[in-house]
């Protein structure tokens, strides 16, 4: 429906003033601009990523590591191993941290003051700029071990998922509603046991959905991985005491450097790393599919 | 005269299943001046009260007259949230259960409680039936299946779910998943079951078998129901409380209640005049 749809005789006559409709004309019109603006941008964005990440698409992609300055081929099997590494110890530490304080906050702080803090703390958390967190592991792991390491890194990504996985964790224990667990303590049910059995399980399709929601964002995380894992150009040795190649921080320095093999492997891995975050986003919808249907 | 109070002596006239007030059946249940506080307000007021072992009492009244607020105070219930607190005395079986020492999950399995809307929990219609009991009994699986079967054959929903006791129970009917939950509270053995507006969620022919269900439970159970819905509580109960504002205004013989009662509020509310 376009802004010069024909009037209706009725409409015609109706007291509307004339300058209502031109308000809501010019605000229709401003929001579809707003619109075709924004998935242009977005959509020029994922064209140009396929067209240079195809064109970098090779054999050797998914089996060689980086290759050093100035050798042709190679590939980015360590970078794409090392992320998978790091985020997996993302994932695994900030999990049930974010979960348990998530349960805190939704089940037994609902009235005390010391969760009202704990949810302004989160909330600063959430938004807090990735490489400030960057520098602060820098400053606990990396400057006294000595060393770049893959444990820093996976340190660095958790704090950035603990906080998107408490909220949501809160937010969809408080969607269950209070029947439920009055039913519980109604069978004479301790409130671990209700919130273990009961709370828990309704909630479940939406908890996980948003820890996959944080391992989306932390896949694509950089800055907390340039202060922290750093790299590592060859194969991925098991040594997560060392730096660890992965594949934010591969696009960020092979994009910037004068090889043409880096910037098309650049572009690779940019939409490897694109894939497999709409792939997550797909899953996380999945999930919350049989719950909204209900 | 209203329609309400029509059909409500038509139910009462009517050759009913209900058995008649039996009132030298045991107390199960002494209120002894009962005050409830929600924060500041003064929700019940210096209420008195017995319940009869085996028989249904109703609890009636206009909303906000405190019904509820006296049947979540029977399983402590309303302790869950820390700005509510009773004063006074429940006896249960003669030990008052508002004493501070009472283990409260004890004293919720002896007084089980079905909801106004249906609280199937998400997992399968057997686990259902057995949450209660696995909370405090370990029974062999032979054992516990018998237990989940008798729960549901007494809340008259075995034939409709034999074949998928696996199934999630949220997948039931309405009125399926409030017998559902009325065989998960049976399957704790308790000693008194507390309705809370049961069928006020479903439809009418939900609400009748739920009716004839709460009829046959009362052979087992000592029952207490609050219903708006007057028709209700003349067709299954024995005895019928009043209340208004707090306070209890009339209790007695559900026949009498609507027969003839003694006070005015009483006649005026069961006559429809407000309420």
């Amino acid at each position: 429906m376009n802004a010069a749809t024909p009037i209706t005789p009725s409409v015609r006559q109706s007291r509307v003033r004339p300058s209502r409709r031109t308000a809501d004309r010019m605000l229709r019109l401003a929001c579809t601009l707003a619109t075709v603006l924004g998935a242009v941008v977005l959509g020029s964005i994922l064209l140009m990523l396929i067209v240079e990440g195809v064109r970098g698409l090779s054999p050797t992609l998914l089996t060689h590591p980086t290759p050093g300055p100035g050798t042709e081929g190679g590939g980015i099997a360590n970078a794409i191993l090392g992320s998978l590494v790091l985020t997996t110890i993302g994932i695994v530490v900030a999990t049930p941290i974010g979960v348990m304080a998530g349960t805190f906050l939704a089940e037994y702080g609902r009235t005390s003051k010391l969760a009202d803090v704990i949810r302004f703390l989160n909330d600063i958390l959430l938004s807090a700029p990735s490489i400030l967190i960057g520098l602060f592991v820098y400053t606990l792991m990396v400057r006294p071990m000595g060393t770049y390491s893959g444990w820093a890194g996976g340190v660095a990504l958790a704090i950035i998922a603990t906080p998107v996985i408490v909220r949501t964790t809160e937010d969809m224990l408080r969607l269950v509603p209070g029947t439920l667990r009055e039913a519980g303590a109604a069978l004479g049910a301790p409130p671990s046991t209700v919130i273990r059995s009961v709370t828990w399980r309704a909630a479940s399709s939406g908890i996980v959905t948003g820890i996959i929601l944080a391992l989306a964002r932390i896949a694509g995380e950089t800055a907390p991985l340039l202060f922290t894992a750093l790299n590592n150009n060859s194969w991925f040795n098991a040594d997560l005491m060392g730096g660890v190649a992965n594949l934010p921080v591969m696009i960020y320095q092979f994009a910037l450097s004068p090889y043409p093999n880096w910037q098309q492997l650049a572009w690779a891995g940019a939409l490897l790393i694109t894939l497999a975050i709409l792939a997550l986003s797909v899953v996380a919808r999945v999930v919350i599919k049989p719950q909204r249907a209900r | 005269m209203s329609t309400a109070a029509t059909a409500a002596t038509q139910a009462l006239t009517q050759p009913a299943t209900r058995a008649n007030a039996d009132s030298s059946a045991p107390i199960r249940i002494a209120v002894k001046d009962l005050n409830f506080y929600y924060g500041q307000f003064h929700g019940l007021k210096n209420v008195n009260l017995n319940f009869h072992d085996r028989q249904v009492t109703a609890l009636i009244g206009p909303s906000g007259c405190g019904k509820s607020t006296l049947l979540r105070t029977f399983n402590r219930i309303y302790s869950l949230y820390p700005e509510q607190r009773a004063e006074g005395q429940i006896l249960l079986d003669g030990a008052n259960i508002l004493d501070p020492r009472v283990d409260l999950n004890d004293l919720r399995a002896r007084v089980g409680m079905v909801f106004q809307k249906p609280t199937p929990f998400p997992m399968s219609i057997y686990d259902n039936v057995a949450f209660g009991i696995r909370l405090y009994e370990k029974l062999p699986k032979a054992e516990l299946d018998a237990r989940v079967e008798s729960s549901l054959r007494k809340a008259a929903l075995w034939d409709e779910v034999k074949d998928k006791l696996k199934q999630s129970g949220m997948g039931l009917s309405g009125g399926q998943q409030q017998r559902l939950c009325i065989a998960r509270t049976v399957a704790q053995r308790p000693e008194v079951i507390l309705f809370d507006e049961p069928t006020s969620a479903l439809d009418p022919i939900s609400t009748g078998r739920i009716e004839e269900l709460i009829e046959q439970l009362r052979n087992e159970f000592t029952i207490a129901i609050v219903t708006h819905n007057m028709q209700q509580a003349a067709r299954i109960s024995q005895f019928t409380a009043f209340m208004y504002l707090g306070e209890l205004v009339e209790f007695g013989p559900t026949n009498r209640i609507f027969m003839n009662p003694e006070k005015r509020q009483t006649q005026d509310y069961i006559t429809g005049r407000f309420g």
